[in-house]
């Protein structure tokens, strides 16, 4: 009953520096800049001694850097509901009821008793939910095709939607009876998720087994995969893909009935072909995983990179030939708006 | 009434219960998570529906964390999570409590 | 039900309002008064769970003898009305306004209290009241305070906001807080009205905590705003009255039924008529002593 709930403030060196060697000693020695700068809020607990006794995050709607002192073990479990009870008030309070929390395997427990569910779990870390809407919300909201056919996933960012990906959609769907194209939830790229997901439709509006879907919360880029708590940084990439396709298997496969998941080769980003690597490997046993080789244009390698830069130039007309007329006319339409966005993403 | 927004009241310390409730379609849907769930499971969510019928809520998803809750905290905070959820906090309806 | 100004008022705990385990257990520990707290021991998104915590606790929870004082939000904040609404509502002993600077304060509150008594079918005057004093202005005007309403029980001195207000802060001797003991306890005596002294919050520091306590038992305080229930015993071991004032105390109980008997209106002990204020001195020893497990409910001495 003495210890108080108080905001910590990072910007503070002094208070950062105690927090920080608070979560070392707890095993948490990851402060890289990608995942410190994106903390919106942290709390603790601290004692009558001004202690720091326990310690959590907010980063959006994910919750992180959660720590407790076990000095004395039958408090352990109290501080740490007292720091996660008081996390979930402050998102209830910017109206978010819907978070995530990427933790250490061992956790796993801890975060059940306070009504969080695994989504996905590999041995470097796990991710787990709580609140609404949840996963069984997402797929309950997604168009559900008849059991038994050959059922197609693609899941792509797009952005914007090109010929390479008008090829592999092509594909997929000459392939099987229906496609999923999943894109991917993310406002941070040029495109925003609604854009790109009309984009995407209009650019396979011909294609009548093609149906395309907002990934949600499930399908957002995987280095976006909270690691905070793993210091190694192949590790990391090695979790976050790990986690991106178990994500997938464990939630998305069964109750859609997906057989297959088309993938863009990747010959020239390392990551990515890390990415397609843990993908097989993850989901080879349960469906086909089948690696297109990307489309090219005299001799050229399609990608929507090149697209975004002749836009930035003011050569998009040169380009034109790499997207279809729909994304074409749209980028045509839209220029100045998005060279303005460009611009300011420059400055930021 | 409908619920206008999902709302969340009470916390997951010891002899508190943690409840969110949010929009529903088909009548009141639990998802209950406490170690004496075997024993009162039954009688938490009658408590939870009797407030939510007083606020004339038909419709609900309900999560509950109980940590050992008495009847009247779970009464208190189902009616702290129906009034915010109803948005009328600051205009109670008295004749419920 | 005893008169309410006669009531026992050693100790008064603070019980923060959205903490079930602490408002279900408050009861246990024996505090004359358990005041539970919708002010500051609760964060501002969480001020309408505590309210309705309370007031299902008040409904269901036997807090036997205690005095049920609920601490609510200040005038000026958005939580006010309603935490006066629930609580009238609920039934409880009496509401303490924190922060009070002038009588007016606690009058613009009755009218409040008198409203919802009415529109809850509680009978009106029913619902006592306290002020907490908190501020220079709040001691300068502590007699018009303790003499605001009919329904004021007692004033009480808040000293973290007042020593602030003081531009000093509190100190082990309680140097700075002299004044303000001394005024508070002179207004509430003028009243005839319950003087609370302030929390003592350093709980490693019990040699402190008692010489305070003895203090302001000295000065002629009813009791102490506590924060932990572990300070109770200790209040209650200061206040205890010692073997002389007991026998004193029951020379002049017997004196008074004596009297009682004979049918006089004169109260008479050795030779001495006994007047008013040691008649109530006399039972205020009495109802310390039966608290302290010293005698029993007939004045008797209970053996060890």
């Amino acid at each position: 009953m003495d210890e108080k709930i108080q905001d910590i403030y990072l910007t503070n060196k002094k208070m950062r520096k105690k927090w920080q060697a608070f979560l070392e000693e707890r095993g948490i020695k990851n402060f890289a800049e990608n995942e410190v700068n994106l903390i919106q809020q942290t709390i603790g607990i601290f004692n009558e001694q001004d202690e720091l006794i326990a310690t959590g995050s907010l980063a959006g709607n994910v919750i992180k850097y959660v720590a407790v002192c076990d000095v004395i073990s039958e408090t352990k479990g109290a501080r740490f509901n007292k720091i996660i009870s008081e996390l979930e008030n402050r998102l209830s309070q910017v109206e978010c009821f819907h978070y995530f929390v990427y933790t250490k395997p061992m956790y796993q427990k801890s975060f059940e008793h306070v009504g969080f569910k695994l989504l996905a779990a590999t041995s470097l870390g796990i991710l787990m939910e709580k609140g609404t809407p949840n996963i069984t919300d997402y797929i309950a909201s997604i168009p559900h095709f008849p059991i038994k056919k050959r059922i197609a996933s693609i899941v792509m960012n797009a952005n914007p939607f090109t010929k390479g990906h008008r090829f592999l959609v092509e594909k997929a769907a000459s392939e099987n009876d229906y496609v999923y194209v999943f894109v991917v939830n993310q406002d941070a790229s040029l495109f925003k998720t609604n854009e790109r997901i009309e984009l995407i439709k209009r650019g396979t509006a011909d294609l009548k087994n093609v149906v395309v879907v907002n990934g949600g919360d499930y399908m957002v880029s995987y280095v976006s995969f909270a690691s905070y708590f793993i210091k190694n940084t192949d590790q990391i990439i090695k979790y976050q893909t790990m986690l991106d396709a178990k994500i997938f298997k464990n939630n998305i496969i069964k109750p859609l009935g997906i057989t297959s998941r088309y993938l863009g080769s990747e010959p020239f980003s390392h990551t990515t072909s890390l990415y397609n690597d843990a993908l097989k490997k993850e989901l080879g046993n349960d469906i086909q995983v089948i690696i297109v080789p990307r489309k090219k244009i005299s001799g050229v390698t399609v990608s929507a990179t090149k697209v975004r830069e002749a836009i930035a130039t003011g050569n998009f007309g040169e380009f034109t030939d790499y997207v279809p007329k729909t994304t074409a006319d749209y980028i045509i339409q839209n220029m100045e708006n998005i060279q303005l966005r460009i611009r300011e993403r420059a400055e930021n | 009434m409908e619920i206008k927004k999902s709302a969340i009241a009470g916390t997951l310390e010891s002899s508190d219960v943690q409840i969110m409730l949010s929009t529903g379609k088909n009548g009141f849907e639990f998802e209950l998570e406490s170690d004496v769930a075997k024993q009162f499971g039954d009688q938490i969510k009658e408590t939870i529906v009797n407030v939510l019928k007083k606020y004339k809520i038909e419709n609900a998803e309900i999560r509950v964390i109980d940590k050992g809750a008495l009847d009247m905290v779970i009464k208190a905070r189902a009616i702290t999570a129906a009034q915010r959820a109803l948005d009328i906090v600051d205009t109670p309806q008295w004749e419920v409590l | 039900m005893m008169k309410q100004k006669e009531r026992l008022r050693r100790t008064m705990m603070f019980v923060p309002g959205n903490n079930p385990a602490m408002v279900k257990d408050a009861g246990i520990f024996g505090a004359d008064s358990i005041m539970f707290d919708l002010e500051d021991a609760v964060s501002m998104s969480e001020k309408d769970a505590a309210r309705y915590l309370v007031y299902e606790a008040l409904q269901t929870v036997d807090y036997g003898d205690a005095e049920l004082v609920v601490r609510i939000n200040g005038l000026d904040t958005p939580y006010y009305e309603n935490d006066i609404k629930a609580m009238v509502k609920a039934g409880i002993d009496v509401i303490r306004l924190p922060k009070v600077e002038s009588a007016e304060m606690m009058q613009q509150l009755e009218v409040l209290v008198e409203k919802a008594e009415k529109s809850f079918g509680r009978e009106v005057g029913s619902t006592n009241l306290m002020a907490a004093i908190e501020s220079a202005k709040g001691v300068v005007n502590a007699f018009e305070i303790a003499t605001s309403s009919k329904r004021m029980i007692g004033i009480a001195l808040s000293a973290e906001d007042y020593t602030t207000d003081m531009k000093t802060h509190r100190y082990s001797d309680g140097q700075e807080l002299l004044y303000a003991r001394n005024v508070i306890l002179h207004a509430a005596r003028a009243a005839g009205i319950a003087a609370f002294d302030t929390v003592f919050t350093n709980m490693d520091d019990e040699e402190g905590f008692y010489r305070e306590t003895e203090l302001i038992h000295q000065l002629g305080f009813d009791g102490k705003s506590l924060v932990n229930p572990r300070q109770i015993e200790m209040v209650n071991k200061v206040y205890e009255p010692t073997k002389k004032e007991i026998l004193n105390a029951q020379g002049v109980i017997a004196a008074i039924e004596d009297a009682k008997r004979k049918g006089s209106g004169v109260i008479s002990m050795n030779g001495q008529m006994v007047d008013r204020p040691v008649v109530l001195r006399a039972q205020r020893v009495m109802r310390l002593a039966i608290a302290a497990n010293l005698i029993d409910e007939e004045g008797n001495e209970i053996e060890e």
